[in-house]
C-alpha cells in the first residue's frame, strides 16, 4: 500500500521552514481501490503509532471584518478523524492578526499567521491569512441574506415557504428563488417590508425579532450576527442578486469521516467554496440531518453524538447544495486482528468487505457448504433451483474449482437470459396494461436478444435513450410511449439508470438534494422535441405509434417562462438552437465513464441481486444525502464495471466468486447485530417467479398463464404463453397470477424497485397451506409424487429423495432419525397422500421459502 | 378440552395446543394472544372501561376537498366555492354538502374536525405516513401505524390480528415514499393483516382460509410435525427478521385455521341480503360491514382504504383531469359510494349498541386547493382539511376548529396530525405518556410530547 507524501512549498512557502516541514498532505490508496483520501489539515511529524493531532480546516482564510471560522482540533489514527480532543491548549503565534475565541478564530489585523493547538504531547498548526480586516463585508443577498432566512426557518414549507406563503408574505422554497424573494422583500407591500433608514423598523426585520406581532414567533435575535447582516445589507441599500454573483462551487464538511465511540460528540465545521475563490464558514447556517438515528444524531448547531454502533451519516444541506459527514462507531465484540488475517479473499470485493467489517469489529461467518453455495447461486444468477442430479453430481465434486466452474456454467445457460431479462424489465416497465399486446412483445424481445448477446450495459441504455421509430419494429422506443411528457421522460431516465428521484425539482429546489429547478428543466428539455405520433389521440394502447425527433420545440421552466438550456443534471448544456438530437447528448453524458451515476445505480443493482441487500438502500435511490453502507467497495465495483466496458456478467462473475457472496448465514455472537456489512450472508424469501417456478420444477407440474389482468380488475384471455412458460419468461407484469401478487411481484406501474415485495405475509402462508399452488401440484396424477410413487419407493428413499429435490441437500442424521419417528405408524410403503405430505413440508418449510 | 391450572397456563390433551399457544404468545402482535393483552392491561397501558374499544379508520385515499364535503363556503366566489350546496342535518351545528344527504341524516352521531392541517409536502405518500403515524419519516425512523401500535400495546383480543386492512394494503402515491400502512420500527411483525381480496365479489371469501377438504386434521397435524422437522435446522435465520415474521405468519395462520370465531368473522354470507345492500354492493361499501363483523369478532383496529391509488381509478384525488377523477365522478360514484358505506356503518353500530366502543375515524392525506383548477378540479393542500370521529367515546353532532373564509388555512383551533393520533389512543383507552421501543432499543413517545386529544370531541 503505497503512501504518497508531497511537501506543497509553493502553497506555504511563507511559513517558517520547520511548520512546512510537518506540512504534509498525505494521499493514500486504498486496497485495490484506487480511492484517494486526502487528509486535511496539517500533522506535525512526531505523531506516534499512527496517532496524530489535526487543526480543521487545513488553512484559515479570513476576508473582511466580520468573517470568522471554527476550528477543530481532531484526533486522527492513520487516516481518520477520531473526534476532537478534549482540553486543547490554542494559541495565536501572531496576537495582532487574529483571535481564538471558544472554537472560533477571529480577524484583528492583516497578515499572516500560526494557529497551534496543543494537547497532552502532541501538537498541530495550521496557517491563518487575514485580508481586509478592516473592511466590512458586503453582504450579499444570495450568498449571506438568503441562507440567514433558511437559517431562521422563514422560508419553510411550514412558514412563508409555502405555495401560498403566510400572513400575506411569500418566499420561494429555502430560497430557490433568489431574484423572486428579492422581489418579494424589497418591492411588494409597497416597499414598507424595507426601511433604509432605520432598518429596526423594516417590517422585514421588525417581525422576525418580535417587535412587531408576529405569527412566526421569534425567529431572530437583535444581538444576533444574522440581524446584522440583514440589517446591514438593508443600509448598504438591499443589493439584488444578479447572475453575475459568484456561484457556490462546493459544499464541504469537517471531518467528513470520523470514528467515535457510543456516547461521544463531535462538532462538524461546514465551509462553502465560491466561484469567485471567496471560501465562508457557514457552519451556523447550514442544516443537519441525521441519516440513521439510531446510530448518531445531530443538533442544530451540527454536533453529532453517537448513539449506537454501527455507521451513520450526517446529511448537510446549505443553498442547495449537499455535502455528507460519515459517522462510525465500532460495535463492542474483542476481535484480534487475525480473524481478518485469516479469513478467505477471492477477490477486491473481500478485501473491502474485511477492510469494513475490522473497522467496525464484526466478525466474518465463515464459507457456507458446496449444497448450500451451488442452491445460492444457481438461484441469484438463473433464478431456478438445481435438479436433483446437478446438486448430487456438483456435491461429489473434489475439484477445487469446481464453484468457479459451476458460475461460468450458469453464465452460459439460457435461463440466465430469462432470469435476467425478467429482471431488467422491472427496470424498464413492461407492462401490458400501459402498451399494446405487439408493443409489450416488442419491448421484451429487444431487451431479451440484448441479453442474450451480453449487450455492455451503456450500449442497451444509450438505445433505449436515442431511440426512434415505429414502436412494435423498434422496441427500444416504447421506454417513452410509457412516458409521454417531456418532464416524465426526464423523471424516469433520472430513477431508472441514476438511481435518482428528481421530481420534487419540479415544483422547487429539491429539499434534500442538490437538484434544483433550474437542472430539472434543463434536463426535461433534453425531451422537448421527442414526439409521439399516433393514429388516435392520445394514443391508445395497442394502436401503435412512431417516436420521432423535431428539430424545434423547448420545455419552458414556469418559473421564468422560458427554456434552459438542455443539459442534463450535472453535465454540460447544449446551445438552445444546436440542431443535433438532444438525446445523443444525454446519452453521451450518462454513459460517460465519468458520471459518477451511471456505472453505481446498476451496480448496486446487480450487486443486491446477489447480496439481498444493496450497498445502497434503497437500491434505486442514489441520493447523496443515503450514503453506501461500504462506499469504497461500490467505488471499486462500479469501476471495475467501466473498466470492464460495462460487461455486467463479468460483475456478476467477480461477485459470485468472492468470498463475500460465499459466505455462510451462520450467526457469529460478534456479527448477530449486522445487516448492511455483509459479515454474514442474509436470509431473505425468494422473489415471487423464482419460488413459483421452482414449485413447478420439482413437481413436475407448469403453471399456465391464460389471462391478463389482475385481482380485481378486468381480465382478458391470452394465448402468448404456451403450456409450459415459466414464470420468469412471462413478458408482461400485468399476466393473471394470484400467487405472483401474493408474493409481491413488481407490478411495474412506475419506475420503482419499491413496487417489488419479498417481505412474508400472512396470506402468503395461508396460500402455501391451503391453496392450490402447491397442493394441486402435488396431487396431479401427471406430476411427479404420481410418478415417483409408482416407481414403490420406500419410505426413507422417498424422504431422501425429496430433500434433493427440494432442499438440493441430503438429509442430515439427526433429520433422518426424526423422520422415522413420524412416519412409524405407516405401513413401510408411502402413500399418495403421505407422499403429498412429505413433499409439502419440505415446499412449506423456510429452507426452501428463502434464499439462504 | 381446555383447563387452567393455578398458575394460568392452558393446556390441551394432547399438549400440542397448549405448546404452540405459549410459543406464539411469545412473538410479536400477529401472535400475541390473550396473555399479552391481560398483561398489558396489567401493566396500566389499557385505561378501565376502555377494554371493548375498537378503532375503525376509514382512510379516505386520494383525498376529498374539504370545500366539497364536509366544509363548505357558499359566501366564497364561484372558483372557491365550487359547484355544490351545503344542506342543513340533523345537528344545528353542521352543514355539509349535498353530495351526502345520508350523512346529513346521521349527524347527531359523528362530529367534524375543520381545521386540520399538516406541515408535510403535498404528495399523497407524505400525507398517508403522517396521517396514519403521526408523523413524517425523517433520519431512517419509520414510525409505526396507528393500528400497529394499538395491536403492539394491547395485544390480540381473539384468534385474529388484532390489526387488519381492508381490502388490500395502498398502492404507490406517485412520490416513491413509504406508505405508512406498516408496523414501522415495531417490526414487520406488527404489520397489518390485509384481505388482499375484494368482499363485494360474489362468492367473496377469504383466499385459502381454509384447508382443502381432502386434508383432514389427520393429514394437516401431520403435515405440520413433519415440517417442523426442517425448521429446527434453521439456526442461521434467527437472526433474519424476515424469516421470523414467516414462521409467525404460519402460526399466525394455523390459529386463523383452527379458530371458528375468527373464519365466521370473514364469512359475509352470514349477513342477510338486506343489510348487505345497506351497505351498498361495491367495494368500500361491504369492506365497511366487513370490519363492523371483524371487529364485533375482536380485532382492535380495522384500516379501510376506500381506493387502492389514485392512479387510473376513480378516487378522491379530483385534479379533473385523467388519469385522475374529476369534480362529476366524485359527485356521481365517489361521494354516493362513500355517504352509503359510512352512513350504514355508523347506523349498523349504533343499532348493535357497538358505536360507544367503536371510534369511526374519516381521515385523509390533506385536502384540496381552495381555488378550482382550470380543469375544473381541485389539487393538492395540505394546509387546512377535515377530519370526521364517531363513536367510541366522541359526541356527534359538533363541529371542532373552522378554517378562514376560503377554507384555506385554519381560523380556529389549528389541529395537527398528531392530535388525531391522539385522540385514537385516548379514546382506545392508550395512555399517550406510554412508549414504544424505538429505532436502537431506545423509548419513542406514542406520540410527541405535550401532544393531546381533541378534548372537544369527547
Amino acid at each position: 500500500m503505497p503512501i504518497m507524501t508531497t511537501e506543497p512549498n509553493q502553497l506555504f512557502g511563507w511559513l517558517p521552514s520547520a511548520v512546512r516541514r510537518a506540512l504534509r498532505w498525505t494521499c493514500t490508496r486504498a486496497i485495490g481501490g484506487w480511492l484517494v483520501f486526502l487528509v486535511p489539515g496539517t500533522v506535525l511529524a512526531q505523531s506516534d503509532g499512527g496517532r496524530s493531532l489535526v487543526i480543521m480546516p487545513a488553512a484559515v482564510i479570513l476576508d473582511g471584518q466580520q468573517a470568522r471560522q471554527h476550528v477543530l482540533a481532531e484526533k486522527f489514527e492513520q487516516d481518520r478523524a477520531t473526534g476532537p480532543a478534549d482540553g486543547v491548549v490554542w494559541s495565536v503565534d501572531d496576537p495582532a492578526v487574529a483571535q481564538y475565541k471558544d472554537g472560533v478564530v477571529l480577524p484583528l489585523g492583516n497578515g499572516q499567521t500560526v494557529l497551534r493547538a496543543r494537547w497532552q504531547d502532541q501538537q498541530a498548526v495550521t496557517p491563518i491569512t487575514v485580508r481586509r480586516a478592516a473592511q466590512p463585508i458586503e453582504w450579499e443577498f444570495r450568498r449571506h441574506v438568503l441562507p440567514v432566512l433558511s437559517r431562521a426557518g422563514c422560508n419553510q414549507g411550514a412558514c412563508h415557504g409555502a405555495l401560498a406563503g403566510k400572513g400575506g408574505f411569500r418566499l420561494s422554497l429555502r430560497g430557490y428563488d433568489p431574484e423572486g424573494d428579492f422581489f418579494t422583500i424589497t418591492q411588494e407591500s409597497r416597499s414598507r417590508r424595507l426601511e433604509p433608514a432605520q432598518p429596526g423598523r423594516s417590517l422585514f426585520l421588525s417581525k422576525p425579532t418580535g417587535a412587531v406581532p408576529h405569527k412566526g414567533g421569534l425567529r431572530l435575535d437583535v444581538a444576533s450576527r444574522d440581524y446584522q447582516v440583514l440589517a446591514d445589507w438593508i443600509i448598504a441599500g438591499a443589493t439584488p442578486p444578479t447572475s453575475a454573483d459568484p456561484v457556490l462551487q462546493r459544499l464541504e464538511v469537517l471531518p467528513d469521516r470520523v470514528a467515535l465511540a457510543v456516547g461521544q460528540t463531535q462538532p462538524l465545521i461546514v465551509r462553502a467554496h465560491y466561484s469567485d475563490g471567496r471560501t465562508e464558514d457557514v457552519t451556523d447556517w447550514a442544516k443537519f440531518t441525521s441519516t440513521q438515528e439510531s446510530v448518531a444524531q445531530v443538533d442544530h448547531g451540527g454536533k453529532v453524538r453517537v448513539m449506537g454502533p454501527g455507521e451513520g451519516a450526517v446529511s448537510v444541506w446549505f443553498s442547495s447544495q449537499i455535502a455528507v459527514a460519515r459517522i462510525l462507531s465500532p460495535y463492542p465484540f474483542q476481535l484480534t486482528a487475525d480473524v481478518y488475517d485469516r479469513a478467505l479473499r477471492a477477490n477486491f470485493i473481500d478485501d473491502l468487505v474485511l477492510e469494513k467489517l475490522r473497522e467496525l469489529r464484526l466478525a466474518p461467518s465463515p464459507r457456507s457448504s458446496d449444497a448450500t453455495f451451488l442452491r445460492r447461486v444457481t438461484i441469484d444468477l438463473i433464478g431456478r433451483l438445481p435438479t436433483e442430479e446437478e446438486a448430487q453430481a456438483f456435491l461429489a465434486d473434489a475439484s477445487p474449482a469446481r464453484r468457479e466452474r459451476w458460475i461460468d456454467h450458469l453464465l452460459s445457460r439460457s435461463e440466465y437470459v430469462d432470469y435476467w431479462s425478467y429482471r431488467w424489465s422491472d427496470v424498464l416497465v413492461i407492462n401490458g396494461r400501459r402498451i399494446g399486446a405487439a408493443e409489450v412483445k416488442a419491448y421484451y424481445n429487444w431487451l431479451r436478444h440484448h441479453i442474450a448477446q451480453g449487450t455492455p450495459w451503456d450500449q442497451m441504455v444509450r438505445e433505449i435513450v436515442t431511440a426512434r421509430g415505429d414502436s412494435v419494429l423498434q422496441g427500444a422506443t416504447n421506454f417513452y410511449a410509457l412516458h409521454q411528457a417531456p418532464e416524465d421522460m426526464a423523471e424516469s431516465v433520472s430513477q431508472a439508470f441514476l438511481g435518482l428521484s428528481i421530481n420534487c425539482a419540479k415544483c422547487h429546489n429539491h429539499p434534500l438534494e442538490k437538484w434544483t429547478n433550474e437542472q430539472y428543466y434543463a434536463m426535461a428539455n433534453l425531451f422537448a422535441r421527442v414526439r409521439t405520433k399516433s393514429p388516435f389521440k392520445p394514443p391508445v394502447a395497442g394502436d401503435g405509434f412512431t417516436i420521432s425527433v423535431e428539430d424545434r420545440g423547448d420545455v419552458l421552466q414556469p418559473l421564468t417562462g422560458k427554456p434552459r438550456p438542455p443539459s442534463p443534471l450535472d453535465g454540460t448544456p447544449l446551445a438552445l438552437d444546436d440542431p443535433r438530437d438532444r438525446r445523443e447528448h444525454l446519452a453521451d453524458w450518462l454513459t460517460s465513464t465519468e458520471n459518477p451515476y451511471f456505472a453505481r445505480a446498476i451496480t448496486n443493482r446487480v450487486w443486491a441481486n446477489f447480496m439481498g441487500t444493496g450497498l445502497i438502500e434503497p437500491i434505486d435511490d442514489l441520493r447523496v444525502s443515503n450514503p453506501a453502507s461500504n462506499e469504497p467497495l461500490l467505488s471499486a465495483l462500479a469501476r471495475h464495471l467501466v473498466e470492464h466496458d460495462f460487461d455486467l456478467k463479468a460483475l456478476m462473475r467477480l461477485i459470485a466468486l468472492s468470498e463475500t457472496y460465499q459466505r455462510s448465514n451462520e450467526v457469529l455472537l460478534e456479527n448477530a447485530p449486522d445487516r448492511r456489512f455483509y459479515s454474514r450472508f442474509y436470509p431473505r424469501r425468494i422473489m415471487a417467479e423464482v419460488l413459483l417456478d421452482a414449485v413447478a420444477q420439482i413437481t413436475e407440474v407448469p403453471d399456465e398463464f391464460t389471462m391478463i389482468g389482475n385481482i380485481g380488475m378486468d381480465t382478458r384471455k391470452t394465448d402468448e404463453y404456451a403450456k409450459g412458460t415459466r414464470a420468469l419468461q412471462l413478458f408482461d407484469a400485468a399476466v393473471y397470477s394470484p400467487f405472483l401478487a401474493t408474493f409481491g411481484r413488481n407490478p411495474r406501474a412506475i419506475v420503482c424497485e419499491c413496487e417489488r415485495s419479498n417481505t412474508p405475509t400472512m396470506v402468503q402462508a395461508l396460500h402455501l397451506h391451503n391453496g392450490d399452488t402447491i397442493n394441486h401440484r402435488l396431487q396431479s396424477e401427471h406430476g411427479w409424487v404420481s410418478r415417483v410413487l409408482r416407481g414403490k419407493p420406500q419410505e426413507e428413499e422417498l424422504v431422501r429423495q425429496a430433500y434433493w429435490r427440494v432442499l438440493s441437500r441430503p438429509p442430515s442424521e439427526p433429520e433422518l432419525a426424526r423422520w422415522r419417528d413420524v412416519l412409524q405408524s405407516s405401513s413401510g410403503v408411502p402413500t399418495q397422500e403421505l407422499a403429498e405430505d412429505v413433499y409439502w413440508s419440505l415446499m412449506s418449510s423456510r429452507e426452501f421459502l428463502f434464499q439462504h | 378440552m381446555l383447563d387452567f391450572t393455578g398458575r394460568g397456563y392452558a393446556h390441551t390433551c394432547d399438549g400440542q395446543l397448549r405448546r404452540d399457544f405459549l410459543r406464539v404468545g411469545a412473538l410479536g402482535a400477529l401472535g400475541m394472544a390473550l396473555p399479552q393483552y391481560l398483561a398489558a392491561r396489567e401493566r396500566g397501558l389499557v385505561k378501565p372501561g376502555h377494554d371493548e374499544r375498537s378503532c375503525i379508520l376509514i382512510f379516505n385515499l386520494g383525498a376529498p376537498s374539504q370545500l366539497d364535503t364536509f366544509d363548505l363556503k357558499p359566501q366564497a366566489p364561484a372558483e372557491v366555492r365550487g359547484p355544490f350546496k351545503p344542506i342543513a342535518t340533523r345537528s344545528p351545528e353542521i352543514q355539509i354538502s349535498e353530495i351526502l344527504p345520508r350523512h346529513a341524516e346521521l349527524a347527531k352521531h359523528f362530529s367534524i374536525v375543520r381545521s386540520c392541517y399538516h406541515t408535510g409536502a403535498a404528495v399523497h405518500d407524505a400525507g398517508w405516513q403522517v396521517m396514519q403515524t403521526g408523523r413524517q419519516f425523517a433520519g431512517g425512523i419509520e414510525t409505526p401505524h396507528a393500528g400497529a401500535v394499538a395491536g403492539y400495546q394491547l395485544g390480540a383480543r381473539s384468534d385474529l390480528p388484532p390489526f387488519v386492512v381492508l381490502p388490500e394494503l395502498m398502492g404507490r402515491g406517485g412520490g416513491n415514499l413509504p406508505n405508512g400502512q406498516a408496523g414501522g420500527f415495531l417490526g414487520k411483525g406488527h404489520n397489518p393483516f390485509a384481505l388482499m381480496a375484494d368482499p363485494s365479489q360474489p362468492n367473496f371469501r377469504v383466499p385459502d382460509l381454509l384447508p382443502p377438504p381432502e386434508l383432514g386434521t389427520v393429514r394437516v397435524d401431520r403435515r405440520r410435525r413433519m415440517r417442523e422437522i426442517v425448521e429446527q435446522q434453521l439456526a442461521g435465520f434467527e437472526a433474519s427478521d424476515d424469516a421470523r415474521l414467516m414462521q409467525q405468519n404460519f402460526e399466525a395462520a394455523y390459529r386463523l385455521m383452527a379458530s371458528p370465531q375468527a373464519r365466521a368473522a370473514f364469512d359475509l354470507s352470514q349477513e342477510s341480503d338486506a343489510v348487505r345492500d345497506r351497505y351498498g354492493r361495491n367495494r368500500f361499501g361491504q369492506c365497511c360491514l366487513l370490519a363492523r363483523r371483524l371487529v364485533e369478532a375482536g380485532v382492535r383496529f380495522v384500516t379501510v382504504n376506500t381506493f387502492l391509488t389514485v392512479f387510473d381509478d376513480v378516487s378522491w384525488d379530483i385534479h379533473g383531469s385523467k388519469p385522475f377523477t374529476s369534480i362529476e365522478g366524485m359527485k356521481n360514484i365517489v361521494a354516493p359510494m362513500y355517504d352509503q358505506g359510512y352512513s350504514a356503518l355508523i347506523q349498523d353500530l349504533a343499532q348493535r349498541g357497538m358505536l360507544d366502543d367503536t371510534l369511526v375515524a374519516g381521515l385523509a392525506e390533506f385536502g384540496r386547493t381552495p381555488k378550482v383548477n382550470p380543469a375544473g378540479g381541485r389539487d393538492h393542500w395540505p394546509q387546512c382539511f377535515s377530519v370526521t370521529f364517531a363513536g367510541g367515546g366522541v359526541q356527534g353532532g359538533r363541529v371542532i376548529g373552522a378554517s378562514d373564509p376560503m377554507g384555506a388555512v385554519p381560523a380556529d383551533r389549528p389541529t395537527v396530525p398528531g392530535e388525531v393520533l391522539a385522540t385514537i389512543f385516548h379514546s382506545l383507552g392508550l395512555d399517550l405518556e406510554s412508549h414504544l421501543p424505538g429505532p436502537g432499543g431506545r423509548p419513542f413517545p406514542i406520540v410527541d410530547s405535550g401532544i393531546r386529544e381533541i378534548r372537544e370531541l369527547f
